[in-house]
């Protein structure tokens, strides 16, 4: 009879790789099963940005902030070079009206502590000396930061190693079935058992929900991004439109005073500069399935607006474009919870967020397997809520 | 409609592209003496001739795939840079030769070598026959490193436009190859990837210590591959460590994803508006 581990993590991207190592930690027998690399699917295909600015004043941002505190000690204590910093973010506001909404934003995320202020005309011209001249104002969030998002990743998974975690990498799950007292996970190198199998599988969570006879309703929402050369410093931070809060919950009468090609592939700028002088731009969404090619009217629409908010922009190259899949879920939140099925669990359907959401993500789940009490009530998070 | 000219019509460099890329030596530079002419008109990561340079003269700086300017005034036309110059594309030219004659020296590397004193058959950057020269100088010490350096003697109204010879014989078919050096495992501090700077050593930690096993997962470990190249340049040689690493052929590894652009383009370029300055 082979071993029969405690946890089964399937999926070894940013979150799988986090609840890897947060169930070592806590003395778990876990093996990290992956179909590819670590790092391999989404998490190698996002930005790094760690953000409280864009998540929705309540328990979004508390949850957002838990894991954003985090960082700091992440570095040393996983032993790698995850290249964090913390500068802070800066939306940009390009009408009176869109000011309004994010002085109005503003006001409700600071009654949750999330520390921001408002931005003038001036103050925020000042702040960034390469925006263009017409911008109206900026709203700053005081703790938002960035890390290299594959590093990350590599950083949980060999931390976790180092803890006696497994690593099967390569070796794509091909059915799962619950026996009695544990799971049989079938690979293509061979039969894994667990009592415990965390599903962190992202977009392809349903994959894995399927085969436990889950139905999980997440969906790839595409993003494509522009990579720049190592250039100067165009900004010293993360800068992007206010309008990116608008086209990522879909919400609000606020119509942006862009393009139509701005418009068909709900593009909103988004500024990232990266520890090695390059500068990535996103951002774009759109629904087409596990497409990640590249397409020409999303990139020129991403190159159009980054001009808009710095047009210096327009002298300095893009050497690469990439697109990746978010787990995206109806209402915007990941699911963290377990299931009707005693010992199945989901991580996973964290949209554009699971880079910042990990670390929280790994710890409340190596909780929530050990029976132990959550930092917070996580009942927005369970998979329950989509049952009716 | 008229032919275009130029590196990527022709398969050689226009006068145009180079005084564009490189800049060209004044006439008054050329009545001083020997001068460098580097004839480098695409941006590759590449830049030994900045540090072949005794006298500083060779300028590349950051990012590396800058084309190379020579300072007319620093650069005495010692010709360090044409054997270190590893697209042979840098020359000397000496405009004050004698009164009818100019030299021009360029890098020459098939056997069998000419002599001092031979005639030769001066060839135009296409190729093509310009006039006959005379062999003045052959230059192979150690420190070219198998690339030897012709000085020929032409006409100097010819000058401009001669930039080899015509090989003395031609190879028997299937012949003409010679390995000048055994095939090796490079040295840890071999510098594999250019453009990030990324050496032989690092892309061996990503593989034996951090798991990667395909281009594409070295690249994502130490960067290599990263840069403004996008691996074209160091994607054979880190394909290579991985096979000795993992004792697979290289034919079995996966490369790194292809993704537009295929050259880097400009964001205005991209967004269909002009480019600013």
């Amino acid at each position: 009879m082979s071993q029969i581990y405690d946890i089964a993590v399937i999926g070894a991207g940013s979150i799988g790789t986090s609840c890897a190592y947060y169930n070592a930690k806590k003395g778990a027998d876990v093996i990290l099963i992956d179909a590819g690399d670590i790092a391999d699917s989404t998490s190698s295909r996002s930005d790094g940005n760690i953000l409280v600015c864009d998540k929705q004043p309540g328990f979004d941002a508390l949850f957002a902030k838990a894991s954003q505190d985090m960082f700091p000690g992440l570095e040393k204590e996983l032993d790698y070079n995850i290249e964090w910093t913390q500068k802070g973010s800066l939306y940009l506001t390009e009408t009176e009206e869109e000011f309004e909404i994010a002085s109005r934003f503003c006001s409700d995320m600071k009654q949750c502590g999330i520390e921001m202020r408002m931005l003038d005309h001036k103050e925020v011209l000042e702040d960034e000396p390469y925006l263009a001249k017409d911008i109206y104002g900026g709203l700053e969030t005081i703790s938002d930061g960035s890390v290299y998002p594959i590093g990350l990743a590599y950083a949980f998974a060999l931390a976790a190693e180092r803890l006696g975690a497994v690593l099967s990498l390569h070796n794509p799950v091909v059915d799962l079935k619950k026996e009695e007292n544990y799971f049989s996970i079938s690979c293509e190198n061979g039969t894994i058992l667990a009592k415990n199998v965390v599903n962190a599988c992202g977009v392809r969570a349903p994959l894995i929900g399927k085969m436990a006879g889950l139905d999980i309703p997440i969906r790839a929402r595409q993003g494509q991004i522009l990579v720049s050369e190592q250039t100067f410093r165009v900004a010293r931070r993360k800068v992007h439109e206010f309008g990116y809060m608008l086209t990522k919950f879909q919400s609000g009468d606020y119509e942006r005073p862009v393009s139509e090609r701005v418009k068909r592939n709900e593009v909103a700028f988004v500024f990232e500069p990266t520890a090695s002088n390059n500068f990535l731009i996103g951002s774009s969404r759109s629904f087409v399935g596990e497409d990640i090619r590249s397409e020409i009217d999303v990139m020129q629409a991403l190159a159009e607006r980054a001009i808009r908010f710095f047009p210096v922009i327009a002298g300095i190259k893009v050497i690469r474009a990439y697109s990746g899949l978010r787990p995206f879920t109806p209402d915007h939140m990941p699911i963290v919870s377990g299931t009707a099925i005693p010992g199945f669990y989901i991580a996973a359907g964290h949209e554009g967020d699971g880079i910042g959401l990990s670390p929280i993500t790994g710890k409340c789940m190596a909780d929530i397997i050990a029976g132990e009490e959550t930092f917070m009530d996580l009942s927005p998070l369970s998979f329950e809520r989509f049952s009716n | 409609m008229e032919k275009q000219r130029g590196l990527i019509y022709d398969g050689y460099p226009s006068r145009e592209e180079i005084v564009s890329a490189n800049g060209w030596p004044s006439e008054e530079r050329f009545a001083r003496g020997p001068v460098a002419i580097a004839e480098c008109v695409q941006e590759i990561p590449c830049n030994p001739c900045e540090a072949a340079c005794p006298f500083h003269a060779i300028k590349i700086g950051t990012p590396i795939t800058n084309t190379p300017r020579i300072d007319e005034d620093s650069c005495t036309g010692c010709g360090s840079c044409v054997a270190a110059c590893s697209g042979l594309a840098i020359f000397v030219v000496d405009k004050t030769y004698s009164e009818s004659e100019a030299l021009i020296s360029f890098p020459f590397e098939y056997l069998p070598l000419p002599e001092k004193g031979d005639k030769a058959e001066a060839l135009s950057r296409a190729g093509e026959y310009v006039c006959e020269g005379t062999v003045v100088r052959v230059m192979n010490p150690k420190k070219n490193d198998h690339t030897p350096v012709i000085t020929l003697a032409v006409p100097t109204d010819k000058v401009d436009d001669v930039r080899t010879m015509r090989r003395l014989v031609l190879p028997e078919p299937g012949k003409g190859f010679e390995n000048v050096e055994p095939e090796g495992v490079l040295d840890d501090d071999v510098i594999v990837c250019r453009c990030e700077e990324i050496t032989a050593g690092e892309v061996r930690d990503a593989i034996r210590n951090k798991k990667a096993t395909t281009v594409t997962e070295v690249k994502r470990r130490c960067r290599a591959g990263m840069g403004l190249c996008q691996g074209r340049t160091c994607g054979k040689l880190v394909s290579r460590i991985l096979a000795e690493e993992l004792g697979s052929a290289p034919d079995t590894l996966t490369g790194s994803t292809d993704r537009p652009p295929v050259r880097p383009t400009t964001f205005g370029e991209l967004a269909g508006t002009k480019k600013e300055v």
